[in-house]
């Protein structure tokens, strides 16, 4: 079964996107900013990540660029899950080493069809 | 059919045998609330009090405009960016460089066949696109075709909401392909320049489409009738270059008739017409008395 780790500030988006990615049978972990993240992949890599932007403690982007420098950091699918929707935003993520982008709010067609791209998930 | 809607089953009925009638397609009793919510959007767009209003007209007054209008809203498909995943990857692997490598291809010409909102023939063109980058010498051209409707007035706009580019869209080719206007997304003028989309009916002759070297009829065969998937498939058949290539949906099941196509291989949604062949005319004035059992007539193959 592949992992998922939910990193978002707000209960209800950790909770919505839980149950689709249980749906899709993956394991899911969650985390309410970039700090709590990053303890939890030094312990246990995942396979994804569903990545809110602003989050107090530690913002997503801050998060993914620490991420990508830790031993193994290259490993998780890294799926930018924001409000923000300017390209120059979208850019900024790219770079720093987002995977995908989803732009809330979501479905569950668009999840699975990011997870497909970034194949974790079979067509 | 349950009470929850407004449509009397006698109108629901009436409806299904216009559809079918008009497009060669089968409703089934699992389409009333796509009739009821399509219909009821159409019936606001067109001035009428509800859906009852609308029927009634389109029934007592035999209003033909009207009724083109119902059945294309009918048929409108939900369709998504890169649908098919794998039949996309037969596109860029094989078909593209197939066809440009082609002698006699000067243009390739691409249908996407049902176009319905224009999702496929924009994907088509994002990878037609890099395609180009590749051989800058390619010219391709992408043609949609559908009924006229309110989803090919989208597809020609090319605007589309950020569900809808979300679904099969990967970011990269979002941000390359498209420009944010407010809330929505629209497809740039560069890759709006490779598509031209045409209105028709999908069940008359499509000779003045032209010839194609790639039609792509997915996941929509199972819907007709028989006789109209007959009828559609033959006239695709027509449109379709000799040596040029027919795809349906990956996991479609294919037409039994085969009007000269070969199934490949390699990608068994994918069927190439079989290059023609002219026989030489027999001389009159030679008749071997004897034929050796080996010999064959010499036949030539020619691409039209």
């Amino acid at each position: 079964m592949k992992s998922c780790l939910v990193v978002d500030n707000s209960k209800m988006i950790r909770r919505v996107a839980g149950r689709i990615l249980s749906d899709l049978r993956f394991d899911t972990k969650e985390a309410e900013n970039g700090q709590q993240a990053l303890v939890q992949c030094r312990t246990e890599m995942p396979d994804a990540i569903l990545l809110d932007w602003n989050m107090p403690v530690m913002d997503g982007l801050s998060f993914l660029r620490l991420l990508r420098g830790e031993p193994k950091g290259e490993k998780p699918v890294v799926l930018f899950c924001t409000s923000e929707r300017d390209v120059s935003k979208i850019t900024a993520a790219l770079e720093a080493g987002a995977d995908e982008y989803i732009m809330k709010p979501f479905d569950s067609d668009i999840i699975t069809s990011k997870l497909q791209q970034a194949g974790l998930l079979t067509p | 059919m349950s009470s929850v809607f407004s449509l009397r089953p006698s109108y629901y009925e009436a409806l299904k045998r216009l559809t079918l009638e008009l497009a060669g397609i089968h409703l089934g009793d699992d389409h009333a609330f796509l009739v009821e919510t399509r219909l009821s959007a159409l019936a606001r767009t067109e001035g009428y009090q509800s859906l009852t209003h609308l029927v009634d007209d389109l029934f007592s007054e035999g209003n033909t405009r009207l009724a083109v209008k119902v059945v294309s809203s009918l048929l409108e498909r939900d369709t998504h960016f890169n649908p098919d995943p794998q039949s996309l990857v037969a596109v860029e692997d094989y078909l593209l460089p197939a066809l440009y490598n082609h002698p006699d291809n000067k243009r390739i010409r691409i249908l996407s066949f049902a176009s319905s909102s224009g999702q496929e023939a924009y994907s088509l063109a994002i990878q037609v696109d890099k395609f180009k980058q590749r051989y800058p010498n390619a010219h391709i051209e992408i043609i949609g075709a559908d009924y006229p409707s309110p989803a090919m007035d989208r597809a020609k706009e090319g605007r589309y909401t950020h569900f809808e580019v979300q679904r099969g869209l990967p970011i990269r080719d979002l941000i390359t392909y498209f420009e944010r206007i407010g809330e929505d997304w629209k497809v740039k003028d560069n890759l709006r320049s490779l598509v031209t989309f045409r209105e028709c009916n999908l069940l008359s002759s499509l000779d003045k489409l032209g010839q194609f070297d790639l039609v792509l009829f997915r996941n929509s065969l199972s819907s007709y009738s028989s006789p109209a998937r007959i009828r559609v498939t033959r006239s695709l058949s027509n449109v379709v270059k000799p040596e040029g290539f027919l795809m349906f949906g990956f996991d479609e099941s294919l037409p039994q008739v085969n009007y000269g196509f070969e199934i490949l291989l390699e990608y068994p949604h994918i069927m190439r017409k079989k290059a023609v062949i002219i026989e030489e005319p027999e001389e009159e004035d030679y008749r071997p008395t004897i034929m050796p059992e080996e010999f064959v007539p010499e036949k030539t193959l020619r691409r039209q």
